[in-house]
């Protein structure tokens, strides 16, 4: 427990984007060559101008974004540590920097005519620099910022999901239902309940231990078991899972209920859900199907709200990195989820937040 | 009547087990003051129609969301029983049911369910008037996902899916399925509305299920050149009446 709770932050602050995440560079790279068709057209006297201009553009730019791109990398540890402010004008300042050392070091390809103020040629150098890093930095955090009210977002629909009335009002019924016959499993049954609500109540955070978010799981697979007996069963399979795997919080559970409140039941029946975890080399993969019924047409509005807002954490988190697919049988229904194997830093993560995405 | 009470029978359908618990040992304590026995229970709704064929109950104790079938639907079936029961039914929270219940003076027990309440409701079961099927048509405004039919002291379901066509023939209508006939007592217009999405009407007297067209034909007896249906495994080709004549366009 105390692990959970010093991974855990009373709100996202702002952070530098993951400069080390395919996702993050290829937005990079889009949105600079985005920029560049903008000047290209501009400056563009006619069609056959325009494209001359763009692929000068690119070739003069390419090579100090890519550069860029490689130094952030590797300069990504020691801006995290900085702190959000002055880490953005320490990529500011690297970036120009770079900038200007490509600039010098590209001679005649760069300048031309040589006989232009050389100073006035460093001023414009170093302020496109930083106003396109720092365009760059604005996006990402105003997208990020966008993104993380979906992490609100997702306590609030299970907080929401925990007093639907069908939930609530059927569990405790059920639990009157066995405490005068079985005592203790009506115990266990409320206690569980108990967890339920307070991980739901919990303060926003990102990233859980995988087997706190099982455990979890686990718990709200006893308490609808409780009510649905033999009809609900689940087929656990969690393979080469490290003990140190982080996953976004309230991922897996949110998978189950849909499971059980969409597929499991509506079935009389009554059905198994196959749940299967996996870290595959770097990654980690998830995986949730259930049966479902054949008739019962159209998914749920729910479900698709629980569904999307998954997709945006993932989205937050990891970028383009994880993947998200949902598979739709006749008589199935089946979500998988691949995301980048993230471990807990048992001594980085007190620091800030930013540590939380460091691999 | 008689001054000796019979014991009140009760029958309890519930889907979860914790529920139908619960139910008995609230039934078991009123019992001190109200004289009742416990005929019976059923998880779903074909097990209690099917158990209550056999042993008649006073009282059915019904939950309305289960799987299969709901409550009210069950309800509307069970009223083809030779002596209907008095319903009560049990929720955790139907807004709309619970609604159309209290118009209707029918008695709902809300999840978790109290011992008082159940033990008004038992007392009032005994003088209550068993609904009609009007007013359970009135509170279920989904379609039925069975029909059902009273034969020789049983109730059958049949799935809607199951069903070709229905055809009226004087005061019966003859519903058919791949197997075999059956025949009910209900208005084909009401059937007509109750299953939109699923029938379309293609005479005055007969609605065929739209999933369960193979095709259409020219022809007909007696001089009669108008169209035709054919069925899904039914070598009977069905009569397309001149009104109805533009669903041909409509289906190819």
């Amino acid at each position: 427990m105390n692990e959970a709770r010093s991974i855990k932050q009373n709100s996202l602050p702002d952070a530098l984007p993951n400069f080390r995440n395919l996702g993050v560079t290829l937005r990079i790279l889009l949105l600079s060559n985005a920029i560049a068709l903008l000047v290209a057209v501009i400056k563009a006297r006619g069609w056959q101008d325009f494209l001359l201009q763009m692929l000068q553009i690119i070739a003069l730019l390419t090579p100090i974004t890519l550069s860029s791109l490689l130094l952030l990398g590797l300069l990504q540890p020691w801006l995290y540590r900085l702190g959000y402010g002055r880490g953005v004008l320490a990529a500011n300042v690297s970036v120009s920097g770079l900038a200007l050392f490509v600039y010098y070091l590209g001679g005649e390809l760069y300048q031309p005519d040589l006989d232009g103020a050389a100073y006035f040629d460093v001023l414009r150098c170093v302020s496109l620099s930083v106003a396109m890093c720092s365009l760059l930095l604005m996006y990402f955090r105003l997208r990020a910022r966008g993104l993380s009210l979906s992490l609100e977002d997702a306590h609030l629909q299970v907080l929401r999901a925990r007093i639907r009335p069908h939930f609530l009002f059927n569990t405790i019924n059920a639990v009157l239902g066995i405490v005068r016959a079985e005592p203790k499993r009506a115990e266990t049954a409320l206690e569980d309940m108990a967890d339920l609500f307070r991980m739901a109540m919990a303060e926003a955070q990102d990233l859980v231990l995988v087997q706190q978010e099982i455990q979890l799981s686990q718990q709200y697979i006893a308490l609808e078991q409780l009510r649905m007996g033999d009809r609900l069963s689940v087929d656990w399979q969690v393979l080469d899972m490290p003990d140190d795997a982080l996953i976004p919080v309230l991922l897996l559970q949110p998978l189950l209920e849909n499971a059980v409140y969409h597929g499991i039941e509506s079935l009389i029946e009554g059905g198994c859900i196959q749940v299967m975890l996996r870290r595959n080399g770097g990654t980690l993969q998830i995986r949730v199907g259930n049966p479902c019924p054949t008739a019962g047409g159209e998914p749920h509005l729910g479900n698709k709200i629980a569904l999307k807002n998954i997709r945006e954490r993932l989205s937050l988190l990891f970028d383009a990195e994880a993947s998200y697919q949902v598979i739709r049988g006749a008589d199935y229904y089946r979500v998988e989820i691949t995301l980048p194997y993230v471990k807990e830093k048992r001594h980085d993560h007190n620091r800030t937040g930013f540590a939380r995405l460091h691999r | 009547m008689t001054t000796i009470e019979l014991a009140l029978r009760v029958f309890i359908v519930d889907d979860e087990t914790p529920a139908r618990n619960r139910l008995r040992e609230l039934l078991d304590d009123c019992n001190e003051q109200l004289p009742l026995v416990v005929v019976g229970e059923a998880a779903n709704g074909q097990e209690a129609l099917d158990k209550l064929a056999e042993t008649p109950a006073d009282v059915v104790l019904l939950d309305i969301r289960m799987p299969q079938m709901d409550g009210i639907e069950l309800a509307r079936h069970l009223c083809k029983l030779l002596r209907p029961p008095v319903f009560i039914f049990t929720t955790a929270y139907d807004a709309y049911a619970i609604k159309a219940f209290e118009l209707h003076a029918i008695d709902y027990l809300l999840k978790p369910i109290r011992l008082g309440r159940l033990f008004d409701a038992l007392s009032r079961a005994r003088n209550a008037v068993p609904v009609q099927t009007e007013v359970l048509r009135e509170l279920l405004p989904e379609a039925r996902k069975h029909l059902s039919i009273h034969e020789r002291g049983k109730i059958h379901l049949i799935p809607i899916e199951a069903v070709l066509f229905m055809r009226a023939e004087l005061k019966y209508i003859t519903v058919r399925t791949a197997e075999r006939e059956y025949l009910i007592e209900e208005s084909l217009t009401a059937l007509e509305k109750e299953f939109a999405t699923r029938f379309v009407r293609i005479h005055r007297n007969c609605l065929v299920a739209k999933d369960a067209i193979v095709g259409f034909e020219r022809g007909g007896e007696e001089g009669e050149s108008g169209w035709q249906v054919r069925l899904k495994g039914l070598d009977e080709r069905m009569a397309i009446s001149r009104r109805q004549q533009y669903i041909v366009k409509e289906f190819s």
